[in-house]
């Protein structure tokens, strides 16, 4: 998905690039007077710069003068000289300390912008949008991209405004000094220009395919190691081998052909710096020899066709740094237009006097223009525990999905007491809906925060409680740091069933009304199983649920089993009920819970 | 470090040190040129030397340019080379690793390292080529040079080099904790965001955007702060070099004046003095961009060389038998896991012969899986011997081992490819009819036959785009198409409903009617027909019969039984 958009962001950047600047501009607005306040700086700066050279020059025919008129140097005047330039150079120093500093400062407070936006985007959009962009291609724009735009902000543009600025500086003093030999300077940028033309596009080329078969070498890798196992018992190492060593050698090969055709572009640049400078020596010494210009100019005048050249080579590698700056800024700007959760701001009509607890009415959904659950109604007591059966791709998640507002239904309505849940706050709506899902997620931090999450207010006595009652307190006691054991990223450090039992404790400190449950079918044993079954029981009493069915224990428990196929109800009831009616119910029954009851024939009697 | 540099070419290396020496050199003797003409042409009025002099310098500048476009050439190339050996090198011994080793790192710094580290180390090369040699010759050059012009104006380099080593030790000393720092947040700031999409369905479900976004929004701080910190010292580094050369200009300049007004030295030497002065700017700009990147390129040595030079433990013997028949015992098999204080295993001892299925049944972390990973040799007994038709699998060439058993991992691996590709992992000779049975036996050929391409149906990495039962179907049916002798599926039915579970292992039972049979499972209907059970319970056997005889006599199997019938005892 995101690839596919990068190489259609990249055709059109050209077109774009004025608008991302503008907007990544926009960033930097807190930051307006610090950068007004930096270009004042970095012209004082160069200014001091350029200044020097010609001070130097000064002093150096002041000597030659004093060497040929025979009278001895005046040193009195070559102290004041040395004097005002050592000011200089302090200034300068200064200047460029805080010019960088200020600098350094704008970047980082632009992308502390740039992440704390992207962070709280992903707070606003849908959840659908997770479904479509990969947690990698998030993640790496989360993380490279904003890098790479703090590393451009901070070098490039520094070295842009000053460097912009030393040319026009260093041209100026260059032909005040004399207008012919600057002509011959100036030669160096037709020159530049060639060797760039000539040489970038090859390097651009082999660097491109560089990192392509870094990606693919990186998958490969990551692939082979996370299947390890299945690699070494198939005896998949030969294979495997090979398929790396042809990437391998795809790397090698274009990895260094790019970075000699970028390597080559500095020397030939500063071959061209060189001719210039041995072209501007001889024909400066003739002019001096003829004496119109002086010794001391000269010399200043080959120390400003240095400090010409300089900016103007490394000009090109910051444009180029910046213009990737910018395609990932565009990447960045994509993600934060990205379409966000509409909030409605017309009333749907509320039934004040509704006794039922939930009541879905002709819900239509889907994440298509294709409709996954059509003309979908429901009416849920409170207390009332339905459990939802169903095979695969029935809507039975879909379903949960939507009790949960995580996504917006397409027609009908779904009410909680009463209430519209358009109507409501989305954190309202998920204050009084609970939930546990299949995937267990547990952020990485301590045992007590994560089971405090459901309730930040929740009182320590209150999180010992739910533990308890969730009958995972006595595991967590056994682990050396007890509450405050430190879960790691995936939480890896547990085992699957406490991470569930861990959930369920959460769950436990929140205390919907209204509880959602998706069943896990994952693989715990047996003894943890009854316990984890146990501890939901105790979740789901005098609490209104629905619970996406795959234990036996669930749906015999439930005062109501909704049947769904294709985003439909098929039929309701009581397992009994719902048996004896020899319907869909049973087939599911018999494929998906059935199965149990072999086991204990003979033994339950 | 020595170990790095060893290893590079010797003759290439050398080859790209000339081409540097030669670069070095002219852009060395350039200024001396200069000064020549001044001192001879130019105070003496004399054009026809200037230009002479002019002419030589061009020529100088060529010859330098042979060197600069030919080292980068050669090292490169010698750089690039390199990476691509050490990755190869670190990815082969990988892939020579048992499980005990590979556990010891585990996947993701393996692949940290064999992907990142290189290419830290590979840049350490490639600078060092160019600049660990190169700036010291413009350091020493520079003095050199301004020596043989005037002893006494090389002088004030020399004093000026202390200043510049301890300016730069100081920055360094207090930039380096603050990078450190700075990267451990950064770290932090990832996890997260990361955590923010992994968690995204619970986090909305419990109203926590604000807090995550809070959490976040302080750790951004945090690192915002350090990043400022750091750079303000950093900022510090560049001008004052700049600001300690430039008052060496000055100082030359005031000396100089002092020594030509008494007419020991000459106009233009002090001009290529003051080009000197550039040049060792340079060479120390470089030498202290490169000597920041070492510490950096070594910890990633040290992280390469911890892989290479990590012992196997499993390795072939010189004589290896391959056993002719086909039986599975443990014999008093202790094991335990490298670093472990309790065994995994204690005392397992069963014999299983031809044609049997044994079942595995037991607790979460009863050792199950560990059970079957001593079978396929991922790890070695500790005590006792793991016997394949009477011979110790130690015994056993480790590739001969791997063709007599097919294992199925607890976790459904498949690799980004195709449905064939995939399947011919298991026997790369198989022709679409074999894999079609295979498919039918693990009823995934229903499923397979209704995707657009068939065999061909790409799977997205890490089968992405399978569900849960189907990945499974898929690894099973890889399993089977591989002629073992001994076939092992851990817990490989999980996600399958109890009829597709029925229906793969009834069609198994056919297939495999010559083979041994190995099946972990959790439930008590997938492993009741086996020919014998094995009850598992905290590493030691708790029993061993048939479904019956447990049912009858062990306690451990009664209560596994009785918790998953425990609903029908209600009802």
């Amino acid at each position: 998905m995101m690839p596919s958009k990068k190489e259609t962001k990249t055709a059109v950047k050209l077109k774009n690039l004025w608008q991302t600047t503008k907007r990544l501009t926009g960033f930097m607005k807190k930051s307006s007077l610090l950068i007004s306040l930096t270009i004042v700086i970095a012209i004082m700066g160069t200014i001091m710069q350029v200044l020097s050279p010609k001070l130097l020059g000064n002093a150096t025919t002041l000597i030659f003068k004093g060497v040929s008129s025979k009278a001895g140097i005046d040193m009195h005047a070559l102290a004041s000289i040395l004097i005002t330039v050592t000011v200089l150079y302090i200034g300068v120093f200064i200047t460029s300390f805080l010019q960088e500093r200020i600098m350094n400062v704008v970047a980082q407070k632009t992308t502390y912008e740039l992440r704390n936006q992207l962070k709280a985007k992903m707070n606003m959009v849908p959840v659908s949008f997770f479904d479509k962009n990969s947690n990698g291609s998030l993640m790496s724009i989360a993380a490279n991209d904003i890098d790479n735009i703090a590393n451009s902000l901070q070098q490039s543009l520094t070295q842009l405004i000053s460097g912009v600025i030393t040319v026009i500086g260093v041209i100026c003093f260059m032909f005040y000094i004399s207008p012919l030999l600057t002509l011959l300077a100036c030669i160096m940028v037709p020159g530049s220009l060639v060797v760039v033309k000539i040489f970038t596009p090859k390097a651009k080329k082999f660097n491109k395919s560089y990192y392509k078969s870094m990606g693919d070498l990186n998958s490969q890798i990551e692939e082979t190691y996370q299947g390890f196992s299945v690699v070494k018992s198939f005896n998949g190492e030969k294979k495997s081998l090979q398929k790396f060593d042809e990437i391998n050698k795809n790397m090698y090969e274009s990895g260094w052909k790019g970075k000699f055709f970028s390597g080559c572009v500095m020397p030939l640049m500063i071959l061209v710096q060189n001719v210039v400078y041995v072209l501007i020596s001889a024909v400066g010494a003739a002019f001096v020899v003829s004496g119109s210009i002086t010794i001391g100019d000269m010399q200043a005048f080959l120390q400003y066709s240095q400090q010409f050249s300089s900016p103007l080579s490394r000009l090109s590698m910051f444009w180029g740094n910046l213009l990737t700056a910018i395609a990932s800024a565009e990447r960045v700007f994509y993600l934060l237009d990205s379409e966000e959760m509409e909030d409605y701001h017309k009333a749907f009509s509320n039934k004040k006097d509704e006794t039922a607890k939930v009541v879905l009415k002709n819900v239509s959904f889907g994440y298509t223009e294709e409709p996954l659950i059509k003309d979908f109604s429901l009416t849920v007591k409170d207390g009332e525990m339905v459990a939802i059966v169903g095979h695969t791709g029935s809507g039975k998640t879909t379903l949960i999905n939507l009790l949960q507002r995580f996504y917006e239904i397409k027609g009908g309505s779904i009410q909680i007491d009463g209430m519209d849940i358009r109507n409501l706050d989305r954190k309202d709506v998920r204050k009084k809906v609970g939930m546990v899902l299949q995937d267990t997620w547990l952020f990485s931090g301590t045992i007590y925060d994560n089971i405090r999450y459901g309730n930040k207010n929740a009182r320590p006595e209150q999180i010992y409680a739910a533990a308890k009652a969730s009958y995972v307190d006595e595991f967590i006691q056994k682990l050396p740091d007890g509450y405050n054991t430190v879960l790691g990223e995936d939480a890896g450090n547990i085992s699957q069933g406490q991470k569930q039992l861990i959930t369920i404790a959460r769950a436990f400190v929140a205390d919907p009304d209204i509880l959602i449950l998706d069943e896990a079918t994952s693989n715990v044993d047996s003894r943890t199983e009854l316990i984890i079954q146990k501890a939901m029981r105790r979740l789901l009493k005098g609490r209104t649920s629905f619970v996406v069915a795959h234990r036996l224990s669930t749906i015999y428990d439930a005062d109501r089993i909704v049947v769904m196929e294709q985003g439909n109800i098929v039929e309701t009831g009581t397992h009994k009920e719902l048996l004896s009616m020899d319907g869909t119910y049973k087939d599911i029954y018999q494929s998906q819970f059935a199965g149990n009851n072999v086991t204990t024939t003979g033994f339950t009697a | 470090m020595l170990r790095i540099i060893k290893r590079l070419p010797a003759g290439r290396v050398t080859i790209a040190i000339t081409f540097l020496l030669l670069q070095v050199a002219c852009a060395m003797y350039l200024p001396y040129m200069t000064a020549d003409m001044v001192n001879n042409g130019v105070t003496k009025g004399d054009i026809g030397f200037i230009w002479k002099q002019g002419g030589f310098m061009i020529g100088l500048t060529l010859i330098g340019l042979v060197g600069q476009v030919l080292n980068p050439y050669v090292s490169s190339r010698i750089a690039f080379n390199f990476a691509a050996e050490i990755r190869r090198e670190i990815y082969e011994k990988v892939l020579s690793f048992s499980k005990n080793e590979y556990d010891k790192f585990g996947a993701a710094t393996l692949i940290t390292r064999n992907t990142n580290d290189v290419t830290q180390v590979q840049s350490l090369v490639e600078m060092g080529l160019k600049f660990l040699i190169i700036s010291p010759l413009y350091l020493i050059g520079g003095i050199v040079m301004t020596y043989k012009l005037s002893p006494r104006l090389s002088m004030v380099f020399i004093a000026a080099i202390p200043f510049l080593i301890s300016g730069s030790v100081i920055i360094y000393k207090f930039a380096n904790p603050l990078y450190e720092k700075i990267q451990t947040l950064l770290d932090k700031l990832n996890l997260y965001f990361r955590e923010g999409l992994t968690g995204v369905k619970v986090i909305r479900a419990f109203g926590k955007e604000e807090e995550e976004y809070a959490k976040y929004s302080n750790t951004n701080m945090d690192y915002t702060k350090t990043a400022i910190k750091a750079g303000t010292i950093m900022s510090f580094f560049t001008p004052l070099i700049t600001l300690l050369l430039s008052l060496t200009t000055i100082i030359i300049m005031w000396i100089g004046a002092d020594s030509i007004s008494k007419g020991t030295m000459e106009v233009g030497t002090i001009m290529a003095a003051i080009t000197y002065t550039a040049q060792i700017l340079l060479g120390f700009a470089l030498l202290t961009s490169v000597i920041l990147v070492i510490p950096k390129g070594q910890i990633s040595i040290k992280r390469i060389y911890e892989i290479l030079d990590m012992p196997l433990s499993i390795q072939d013997l010189k004589e290896t038998i391959t056993p002719a028949k086909k039986s599975l015992e443990f014999d008093q098999v202790d094991f335990r896991y490298p670093g472990a204080k309790k065994k995994t295993l204690e005392d397992i001892n069963f014999k299983i012969n031809e044609g049997q299925t044994l079942a595995i049944i037991g607790s979460t972390g009863d050792g199950k899986t560990s059970l079957i990973n001593l079978m396929a040799r991922l790890y070695d007994v500790e005590k006792g011997s793991v016997k394949i038709g009477g011979i110790d699998i130690r015994e056993i060439k480790q590739k001969k081992l791997n063709n007599i058993v097919s294992l199925t991992p607890q976790k459904s691996t498949l690799f980004m490819g195709t449905i064939r590709e995939n399947l011919l992992m298991a026997k790369p000779d198989a022709t679409d009819e074999e894999m079609w049975i295979a498919l039918e036996l693990s009823c995934a050929s229903q499923f397979v036959s209704k995707l657009k391409n068939g065999l061909d149906s790409v799977i997205e990495k890490s089968g992405g785009n399978f569900s849960g039962g189907q990945k499974q179907r898929l690894c099973i049916a890889r399993t089977l198409l591989k002629d073992a002798d001994i076939y092992i599926f851990d817990d490989s039915f999980s996600a399958l409903d109890f009829k597709t579970d029925a229906a793969v292992r009834s069609s198994m039972k056919k297939k495999l009617s010559n083979a041994i049979t190995i099946i972990v499972a959790q439930r008590i209907s997938t492993i009741m027909n086996a020919d014998l059970i094995a009850v598992l319970d905290k590493g030691k056997l708790a029993g061993l019969g048939t479904h019956e005889e447990l049912l009858a006599s062990n306690p451990v199997y009664q209560e596994i039984v009785n918790s998953q019938a425990y609903k029908e005892v209600i009802v």
